[in-house]
Formats: structure tokens, sequence, C-alpha cells
């Protein structure tokens, strides 16, 4: 039999039990919206997983430590940095310098009038700084012969007026009230940063009061970004050889020998993607580092949002398989009650072959209405459940993170046409059984009377 | 009009069945030929075998032993796809209860065994047309088979039966459900088709006033044969 012949015919069958037809395929859609909002509260929740840790801190950023402080343990030098430069997957390295201790006080405004001796400095590679996840509220990263600096984001609140009297010196950004939306309304600082040129004033830290001063001028101000430290909140980063001449005139001064040997204090590797992570990991531990990154706490997570995938799955599933009990119910009931006609077509001449596709694609093609109608119907659910979370703050989504957007049930498409064929292929597969019988009919029946 | 070759040819045929622990003989060693052209009754009362000897003609029971030959092939040892496709170019089917398929309209029917050849839908349909109006049956050929009266139901039914231009076409008490008028009108639809093909024909009853429309009478009683009789040319058996 040809192919259009096979489906009219199986259409005009299940045409003819409208009722009947109507419900196994409820039964289909059922089974199919179970499966798809199941999977996909799972597909939600590692989302909001990935969000709630990207949040924590860049996921494909690898801190490295030095081991341990003895003569032995490795050292983060130019050259070990250039090694991880090197390893498979990395987009980018660089050291980190952040030297403790330092008698550093930062000077601004018109005749030194605001000082800080509390500023945390970090010195990186700039030309990198953006790649490394620093991102910028204001101003723009800019690699010259001029010496930049990028402040964090309240910086400006750190410093204290000379001018005035102990006690009322400071601004308390935390002093403003908050608004509805829930920022912070700060009340201005004392300068604009921005546009003051900072002066870098560095001590001999002995009686002599020799001092080194150098004023930079403020590239950017960063965002405030709890995964990189620090200096993104009241600190600033410069560049590397900046500071390090920084450093190295202030040694000068103290008449200390700089320790050239000593490394950097740490390093920044960043991966091209979150599955270079382990392996760049291990080969950099390998070199005698510690190291930190996000991986040891994506690990589980993820494990864990699998497993709750697969069970929150596997429930769905159940209630597809009872919609498939009844396609091989209705398929047998209609069998029975069409004994007569199978052998009727044997016995014109219908393949045996043709009598098992009329069947399976009857029961397939159930399926397929099912899984059609069930995939839309869970958009429905899935836009509505959204709704409703995204209404509801002390709902489901609550042990979200706060600032992740509220999709309970993502349905990617790959799932909707998943959904489809699986249905088709549950609808099929009860269908085998019945089709079988079918098949198994005699010829015979056509002249049996009764 | 005894020929050399016979279209069917039923060779030493039995049929033994079991009904539990006793052996029922439905068809007790059977050699029967059939030739091209003839209208052949197959005649008896219920229980005389004549339903189990169409069966094994038809092919759709295997006998105990023996074989049947239709045009030389022994269809006792077809597989299921190869009777389908037997069928599908030798065969016609006229049954008691018409068995039209109720999901099908008049011409969907007729043309239901060119559909199995793999006909396309409108030349069967053409086809089938053409079939359905020579059996009178022209404002009836969009009707599904619950709209039309009996005797339209097995006009519909022999339209089928014909359509593929079959070498041989088996009618089961094809009258059974109907009255008298109408038996009159479908046996003469019937013999009109057999003779304008040259179509043989194996007619199965237990009526003997459907068995005159016959060539040959072949009487069956417990699985034997005991008469076989034709007619001759002034109408009267022999």
């Amino acid at each position: 039999m040809r192919t259009g012949d096979l489906l009219r015919v199986c259409l005009q069958n299940l045409l003819r039990h409208k009722a009947r037809t109507l419900l196994t395929v409820l039964g289909v859609v059922v089974g199919c919206c179970s499966v798809v909002i199941m999977i996909s509260i799972g597909i939600g929740m590692k989302k909001a997983q990935e969000e709630a840790l990207a949040q924590m801190g860049d996921l494909t950023i690898i801190q490295v430590y030095p081991s341990g402080k003895g003569a032995q343990s490795a050292r983060i030098n130019k050259k070990a940095v250039d090694q991880m430069k090197k390893l498979k997957g990395v987009e980018a390295a660089t050291p980190k310098l952040t030297e403790e201790g330092i008698p550093l006080v930062i000077y601004g405004g018109r005749d030194r009038r605001y000082r800080t001796a509390y500023a945390s400095v970090v010195g990186i590679d700039l030309s990198v700084a953006e790649t490394m996840g620093y991102r910028l509220m204001e101003g723009e990263w800019k690699t010259g012969k001029k010496d930049r600096v990028y402040v964090g984001q309240n910086f400006a609140y750190l410093f204290e007026d000379t001018k005035r009297p102990e006690g009322r010196n400071t601004v308390d950004m935390y002093s403003g009230s908050w608004t509805e939306d829930g920022t912070l309304d700060a009340p201005p600082p004392f300068f604009e940063v921005m546009k003051t040129p900072l002066i870098f004033e560095l001590d001999s830290g002995k009686e002599d009061g020799k001092k080194v001063a150098r004023e930079l001028e403020v590239g950017g101000r960063l965002k405030e970004d709890y995964g990189k430290g620090e200096e993104t909140f009241m600190g600033l980063i410069m560049s590397l050889e900046t500071y390090d001449s920084l450093l190295e005139q202030q040694a000068r001064l103290s008449g200390k020998q700089r320790d050239g040997r000593k490394g950097y204090q740490g390093a920044l590797v960043k991966v091209k993607d979150i599955r270079f992570v382990a392996q760049a990991e291990k080969e950099i531990q390998q070199m005698g580092f510690r190291t930190s990154s996000m991986e040891s706490i994506r690990k589980p997570m993820e494990q864990e949002a699998r497993q709750k995938q697969l069970m929150l799955g596997g429930l769905g599933t159940i209630s597809l398989f009872v919609a498939a009990l009844g396609i091989t119910n209705t398929m047998i009931m209609s069998i029975s009650e069409r004994t007569r006609e199978i052998g009727v077509m044997k016995s014109l001449g219908c393949f045996v072959r043709d009598v098992r596709k009329i069947f399976l694609l009857e029961a397939g093609c159930i399926g397929l209405l099912g899984g059609i109608t069930g995939t839309a119907v869970s958009y429905l659910i899935s836009v509505l459940m959204n709704f409703a979370a995204a209404r509801s703050p002390s709902g489901l989504s609550a042990d979200l993170p706060a600032g992740t957007a509220a999709r309970l049930s993502i349905i990617p498409w790959w799932l909707a046409l998943f959904a489809v064929l699986f249905s088709v292929a549950i609808g099929v597969g009860a269908g085998y059984y019945p089709a079988n019988r079918a098949v198994g009919i005699p010829a015979l029946e056509a002249i049996r009377h009764d | 009009m005894a020929q050399k070759r016979p279209i069917i040819h039923v060779q030493d045929i039995r049929k033994v069945y079991r009904m539990g622990e006793e052996e029922v003989v439905a068809l007790n060693r059977i050699n029967l030929k059939i030739y091209k052209g003839e209208v052949c009754c197959i005649f008896g009362t219920s229980g005389s075998g004549k339903s189990t000897l169409l069966n094994q003609l038809a092919g759709m029971e295997k006998p105990t032993s023996g074989r049947v030959l239709i045009q030389g092939r022994n269809i006792s040892a077809m597989s299921e796809e190869e009777l389908a496709a037997f069928r599908q170019r030798n065969i016609g089917f006229i049954f008691q209860s018409y068995n039209l398929l109720p999901s099908m309209t008049a011409v969907e029917n007729v043309a239901m065994p060119l559909m199995f050849r793999g006909v396309g839908k409108e030349i069967r349909e053409r086809q089938a047309r053409v079939l359905l109006e020579r059996v009178g049956l022209s404002h009836r050929m969009d009707h599904y088979p619950g709209q039309m009266s009996g005797g339209q139901q097995q006009r519909a039914g022999i339209a089928r039966a014909f359509v593929t231009r079959p070498q041989v076409v088996f009618a089961d008490e094809p009258t059974g459900n109907l009255d008298s008028r109408t038996t009159e009108e479908i046996m003469k639809m019937i013999m009109g088709f057999a003779r304008k093909y040259r179509e043989t024909i194996i007619l199965v009853t237990h009526d003997p006033g459907m068995a005159r429309f016959a060539d040959r009478i072949v009487t069956l009683k417990d699985g034997n044969i005991i008469g076989d009789e034709r007619k001759d040319e002034d109408g009267r058996y022999e």
C-alpha cells in the first residue's frame, strides 16, 4: 500500500471513534505534560544554580596561590605565569601583586585635603584586566605610556577630610536611605574620584621621614565584584610595572633590598570554557601551586541538579507510561471490534505488513497528537508557573539567591522536540503488541457467520 | 466445456479438525477440477463441508493433506505474503454479509483491493466508479455502507469482487441475507459479470434455488462429493 493510503485509512479509523481517540490522546497529553514540566523545572533549577554561581564569581577563572612560604616551594614568577598561559584552554594569565604592610598613603583633592591609608592595592597585567572579569562602571581601559589606576566602586568613601575634626571627617556611604528597588541611595563622597588625580605617597618607614610621591590619573571606576576581591570595592588596581616601580622606590628609600626572588602573591588564570577548568587546575597544581575556582563548588551542585532532574523526569515518565497503557488498551479494543474488517482486508489481498503498519500508525498518530498538544500545553503551564513564581517572592523560588530571574521552568527547543518524538515512540511502542495481534487475525474471520 | 488444464485443481484434499479428544473429518479426500469460465456451485447442507472446501480453495486454511492448485500454482504451500499478493491478482470475494468497511464510502470500498495493490487513488477510484455504475449504484457512489440497503451493499460487494478482473471469484452464500426478489437481481448480476468477462465463479450455497444459476453443481455430504452434475444445453443437469 502507498504511504498516503496507509495514513488515510489510519485517520479514517481514528475519526470513527472520536471520543475514544480524544480520551486516549488526552492521556498522552497529561503524560507528555508531566514529563516536560518536570524536566523543565529541573532545567530551571540548574539554570538558577548556574546564575547563582556566576554571581559568586566567574566560573572560568582560576585563582593561583603559592603553596607555602618555604624556600623550596614553587614561586609565582614571570616564568611560571608564562607556563600557565600555555596550558590547554587557557585564554590569559596574569600575576597578582598584593604587597602587604606597605606604608602607603593616598591623597586626593586640592592641597592633599583628603587622605586614606587603608587602600588595598593590586597590581595586575592591565591589558587582560577586562578578560579577567574586571568591569568598569565609568571610564575605559586604556593602555599607554601614562600610568593609570582603576579604583574600586566605593573607593572615594575611604577618604577622610583633613580639614574636619575627628568623627565628622568621613562620609558614611551606608547612611543613605534604601530606595524601593533595593539599591542604596548613598550620599555623595567628598570628591569626584574620576576627575581627581591621586597622589601616592610611600614613606621610608624610618625616622628620617623621607617620602616618595607619585601622582596617578584615575582611568576608571570598577564595578564591585565579591569574586574578585576588595580591590573592586574600596581598593584599586594598577599595572604591575607601576606598582613594582613604586615598591622598588620605597625599598630603596628604606635601605632594604627587595627580595626579587620571592615571586608574586598570586595569579589569575582565565580559561576559554568551563570544561577546561578542571584540567587546567590540575596542571597548575602539578606545577606546585594551590588553586581555587568555582569548580569545586560547581561540580557537586551540578551532580545534585542532574540527580534531581533525573528523578523529576522519572516521575513524569511514569504518567507517560500509564498513557501508553491507555493507548494499548484502546488499540486492543479497536482491534477486537475490527476483527472481521481485518479478515476482510486480508482476504482481499492486504499484505500482512500493511496491516501491521496501519495499526502502528494509528498508535503513533495518537502519540504524535498527544505529544504536540502536550508540548503546547506545557509551554502554557510553564508560562503560568513562571508568572506565579515571579509574583510571589516567598514562593517556590525562595531558595534561589536574590537577583536571579525567577524562572521556575524552562523549556528549551530540544526538550519540546524530544517530548514529541518520545510521545510518538511511546505510541508506536504501545501499539506494537496490538498490531501483532491484528496481524495474527486470519482472513477466515471474513467468512465467519455470526 | 471441458478443457485440458483446469484453473482450479483440487488434489486429494483432506481436512481434519480436532475438537478436544475427538477428530472431525470435515473433508475426506476430495478431488475436483474446475475450468475457466465455469460457474460452479458447491452445494450442501450445513455441516456438509462446503464452507471448509471454500476455505481450502481460497487459501484461507491449510489442508491436513493434499493440495490446491490455482492456475498451476500450489496455494496450499504459499506463505501469507505470497497469498496476499496472489489474492490481489487472481481472486475476488463476495461475502454473505457484504463486508464493506463502514468507515469508507462505496467508491473507497470498491477501490480497496486496488489500494492494497498500490494503485494510485485517482486511477483506482475511476475504475471503481465504472464498476459501481455497472452494478447500478451511480447514485450511491459516495454513500457509506450504513446509508445503503442490503441489496445495494451487496451490489457494491460485487463491484469490489470484479474490480481487479480476477481469475476466480468466490461467492459465499451471496444472497443469504437478502429477500427473494433481490436475490434474483443479485444472482443475475453475478452471472452477467461471469459471462461478460469469462470469469470463473465458485458459488457456495445451501439453497437449491440458487444452485440452479450454476453451470455445474458439486454436491457435498459429510465431507465427500456425492454428486457432480453439469447443465446441458437444454438447462437440465445430468
